[in-house]
């Protein structure tokens, strides 16, 4: 599966977050502070109306532009 | 006085523990972001007086938004003997890496995992005391709302801040976030996490989080809107609160007997006819101004705030925030908007405040601006829907308009203000049954606030209105008023109305009643003035509170806009109707 973009994650798909990638450094920075960063375990909960993904037991929504900076390695079903 | 400060992301408890600690009330509810004001109150911890500072949630110490450079500027320049960091036990691994960041800025932090009971429901054991050894640092665990382990967290603060003789933060801490460091935090603190965790076998599923899926589901999520739209603001606040409870109140309680009681008795004891109007007469301090206060807007706003409450704390919000923020993207704003708009319907003051923990200034000017021109407040739209009864297709133009009004100026406000588009990401806390306790007392706090803001600006307008007219002021006002008021359609007599609703929009739509109940006003008239008042300029707490929180340019300006705005609207709405000889 490789790595790919949260945003084409499919629902239930669970990984690894690899790394964070935009040009904005203060979305970056949001994401970290809120946990999302490499080396954590990501599942994708919900993609429409906004992506919902859960991180350890939180869970946290994110519009399709951020969920387009966190890349994951998507774990084999 | 020594202090505690109590840290940590947002909707981990902080403000339980500070009414546990202090036993004063500060507004918890669940959903991040809540605790705007720094909150202070007085704690007896051994022998020692502490003040215990409440802070708004931050996920870092190098703050994004405003609420976290405030918790910063605590930390770091009010110095506080003992931090406590709050954190959720069953995050225990994510929010660990800000109480790293804390203990290396040299801050003197004591750990706190609370919420242990739900972190227990999900099969997990924390070996607390592990966490001690790996961090050199006192760890507690609690479950704030339950009060459990809260006197052993005494004991510890107690012991501990016997033992820090010298505290000395590293005030070359930058605010400059980097990115190395964090990822190494975050290392630690799974590392960490790992060994302190052991899981026991977990509930699975469980019927919470299936009703937060439907919750999440944009096909589910219209009707359940629309059912929490209906039971709790039409049914509750509209039919229950500005119906039954007004009526009561109103015409039972002022009209039999609190109202002729006073009128008899100030006639009596003051002989003097002017002082007499100020106090009883028609448009009196008491007659008017307290009647006002306690027997339209108090049981509207009571009831309102009973019902936010319980929205709040079942964790809804979120939820609804994730399912608007597309629709949102549109006007300017992030679904993070929606606390802030939908507290409008209740305060518009209050909800203003609010607007604070939207993270761009340009986000937060669109919200101040749409909730002073189309969001009514729910003394308001109490009033407004009375006036419209019985008339289903008034409404409904009414409705229409002020809907069209909200979206055509906020997606004209995106497009010509300048700034970021906004980014959306919010936490979406765990569905939570509301306890009343906590209901209660957070209905009570607001409503607390509320009249200690609103109560004497209501005596104040009723002695501006009583001088305007000793004085002859307000005749002059009234008859300039006139002018645009019948380009609106509207009858001589609305002007008044439209004057008072300067002082407070509700104010103006209670006004307006009058002259329907005297038969004054036809279907057109009606639905036209219920716009123009619900648009027009802003109560006169919320403008002061758009110029506090926005600056007095954008505030003045604003109001100059609305005033306009909503005139012109109404003269519109008059003219279509016209034209098309539509009669409602």
């Amino acid at each position: 599966m490789g790595i790919q973009p949260l945003s084409k994650l499919h629902v239930k798909d669970k990984g690894v977050i690899a790394y964070l990638h935009t040009k904005n450094k203060s979305q970056v920075q949001k994401l970290m502070s809120i946990g999302v960063l490499p080396g954590m375990h990501i599942s994708l909960i919900q993609r429409f109306p906004s992506y919902v993904f859960s991180i350890g037991h939180s869970q946290f929504a994110i519009d399709k532009e951020q969920a387009g900076a966190i890349y994951v390695r998507v774990a084999k079903h | 006085m020594k202090k505690i400060a109590i840290v940590g992301s947002p909707n981990v408890g902080k403000s339980v523990l500070f009414n546990n600690l202090t036993g004063s009330y500060a507004t918890v509810s669940n959903y991040p972001g809540t605790t705007v004001e720094v909150s202070r109150g007085k704690a007896v911890i051994g022998v020692d007086e502490y003040e215990v500072i409440d802070t708004p949630g931050m996920y870092s110490l190098s703050p994004i938004t405003e609420e976290e450079r405030v918790t910063r500027s605590i930390l770091f320049e009010e110095a506080p003997k003992v931090i406590l960091h709050v954190i959720d036990a069953k995050n225990l691994e994510r929010q660990l890496a800000l109480t790293l960041q804390l203990l290396e800025a040299g801050l003197p932090v004591m750990l706190v995992l609370n919420i242990m009971d739900e972190a227990k429901a999900l099969g997990m054991v924390i070996d607390t005391e592990l966490i001690e050894k790996e961090l050199s640092m006192p760890v507690a665990g609690i479950v704030a709302i339950k009060g459990s382990g809260v006197d052993v967290l005494r004991g510890m603060i107690e012991e501990y801040s016997a033992k820090i003789f010298i505290h000395k933060p590293k005030l070359n801490q930058s605010e400059e976030f980097d990115y190395n460091a964090g990822i190494k935090r975050q290392e630690r603190a799974t590392e960490i996490a790992r060994a302190v965790i052991n899981y026991e076998k977990s509930a699975g599923t469980g019927i919470k989080e299936r009703l937060s899926r439907i919750m999440m589901n944009p096909f589910a999520g219209g009707p359940i809107l629309l059912f929490v739209l209906y039971y709790g603001l039409y049914k509750f606040v509209g039919t229950f609160g500005a119906g039954v409870l007004v009526d009561f109140l109103e015409n039972k309680v002022f009209g039999n007997f609190v109202n002729p009681f006073m009128i008899k008795w100030i006639t009596a004891v003051l002989p003097v006819k002017i002082l007499q109007d100020l106090l009883v007469g028609q448009y009196g301090v008491i007659t008017l101004g307290v009647r006002y206060a306690f027997a339209i807007i108090l049981p509207i706003v009571a009831t309102f705030f009973f019902a936010f409450a319980i929205i709040e704390d079942t964790g809804y919000l979120p939820r609804l925030a994730m399912l608007v923020d597309q629709f949102f993207k549109k006007i300017g704003l992030s679904g993070r908007a929606v606390i802030p708009l939908v507290l409008g319907f209740g305060c518009s003051t209050m909800a203003t405040m609010v607007t604070r923990t939207l993270p761009t200034k340009r986000e937060r000017i669109i919200a101040t601006l749409l909730l002073a021109l189309a969001i009514p407040c729910s003394a308001q739209m109490g009033v407004i829907l009375a006036l419209l009864a019985g008339r289903p297709l008034a409404v409904l133009v009414w409705l229409g308009v002020i809907i069209f009004v909200f979206f055509i100026v906020g997606f004209l406000a995106s497009k010509l203000m300048p700034g970021e588009e906004p980014s959306f990401y919010m936490e979406i806390p765990p569905l939570r049954l509301p306890q009343v306790s906590n209901i209660l007392r957070k209905t009570f706090s607001r409503l607390v606030w509320y009249f200690k803001e609103i109560f004497p600006l209501f005596i104040f307008a009723s002695i501006l209105i009583w001088l305007g007219q000793i004085t002859g002021v307000f005749g002059v006002l009234v008859r300039i008023i006139q002018h645009p008021v019948s380009w609106l359609g509207l009858p001589d007599k609305a002007s008044v109305a439209f004057l008072f609703g300067f002082f407070r929009r509700d104010y103006g739509a209670a006004g307006l009643y009058d002259l329907k109940k005297a038969g004054l006003l036809s279907g057109n008239q009606l639905v036209v003035a219920c716009i123009t008042l619900t648009l027009f300029l802003p109560c006169v707490a919320q403008l002061l509170m758009n110029i506090k929180e926005r600056g007095i340019k954008i505030g003045i300006w604003m109001s100059v806009f609305i005033l306009f705005f909503s005139f012109g609207v109404g003269f519109m709405v008059n003219l279509i109707l016209n034209l098309f000889h539509i009669i409602l």
